[in-house]
């Protein structure tokens, strides 16, 4: 069966894994491409409905708060739903915007996918 | 060492090539990758904030961004023409969840001095950061 999901520029590569979606994000995400984020991400969430989100953020060397405030909308969407969400192989300056905003404990941070796909 | 001196528009497309400049100026100054990363992301928020806030969304008004460096101190200013009000010195607690605010919690933990001067047709932000102390979030 073929899990893989269409993806899209800014997340090129995105499969089913049992009940989690997992999705790569890729490059650098700022106000002028997070509103297109967003909808990627919402309409991935909606034809998927996962119990468990992996984002692979491995390839994203930079974020910003407008970037953030969409991560924190899918967080609490899937939070109503009992979700969870996993941000995996953070990079330096994306994990310290995530420790300025107090976000780290709130998300669940894992090294790798392996790592997010075993808890 | 000349000064950056950025005359752009509103319009986050020029974010991308404004951190590039930046880093570089940060870097040639000596700050190292990690207080660059924190000054640069410290410039991105105010810009964003810029075209948010002071000019609703617009992206085609002016912005000016001068950053100078001597003595060991790092000074960026960015002006405005819009009509964005004046932060509170103290920015109240916030909950993580909430959106909002991440930028300038950025600006207030990441830079040694940021201050808001109100001009008579906008706003001028003056940030300041010095070689060799390291912040952290």
């Amino acid at each position: 069966m073929d899990n893989s999901i269409t993806g899209t520029d800014l997340i090129p590569a995105a499969r089913k894994e049992g009940d989690a979606l997992v999705l790569s994000i890729r490059g650098e995400l700022d106000l002028h491409n997070s509103p297109t984020l967003r909808v990627d991400l919402m309409s991935l969430l909606n034809r998927a409905q996962p119990k468990r989100l992996m984002l692979d953020m491995a390839q994203v060397p930079y974020m910003d708060s407008s970037a953030l405030a969409v991560l924190v909308e899918v967080l609490k969407r899937m939070l109503k739903s009992n979700g969870r969400v996993f941000l995996v192989g953070l990079q330096p300056r994306v994990q310290g915007l995530l420790e300025i905003a107090r976000l780290v404990s709130i998300f669940t941070v894992c090294k790798d996918e392996q790592e997010a796909l075993a808890m | 060492m000349s000064p950056l001196k950025l005359r752009i528009t509103s319009d986050p497309a020029n974010l991308a090539e404004v951190r590039q400049d930046v880093e570089k100026f940060c870097a040639a100054c000596g700050f190292d990758e990690e207080s660059s990363g924190q000054i640069v992301l410290c410039v991105n928020e105010a810009l964003a904030n810029v075209t948010r806030h002071a000019y609703r969304g617009a992206t085609d008004r002016p912005v000016h961004l001068d950053a100078e460096f001597g003595d060991g101190l790092l000074q960026i200013a960015i002006r405005d023409w819009g009509r964005g009000g004046t932060p509170p010195d103290r920015l109240p607690p916030r909950d993580p969840l909430q959106p909002g605010g991440v930028g300038l919690v950025c600006l207030r933990k990441l830079m040694d001095r940021v201050e808001f001067t109100p001009q008579p047709d906008g706003m001028l932000l003056t940030m300041e950061r010095r070689l060799g102390e390291r912040r952290h979030g």
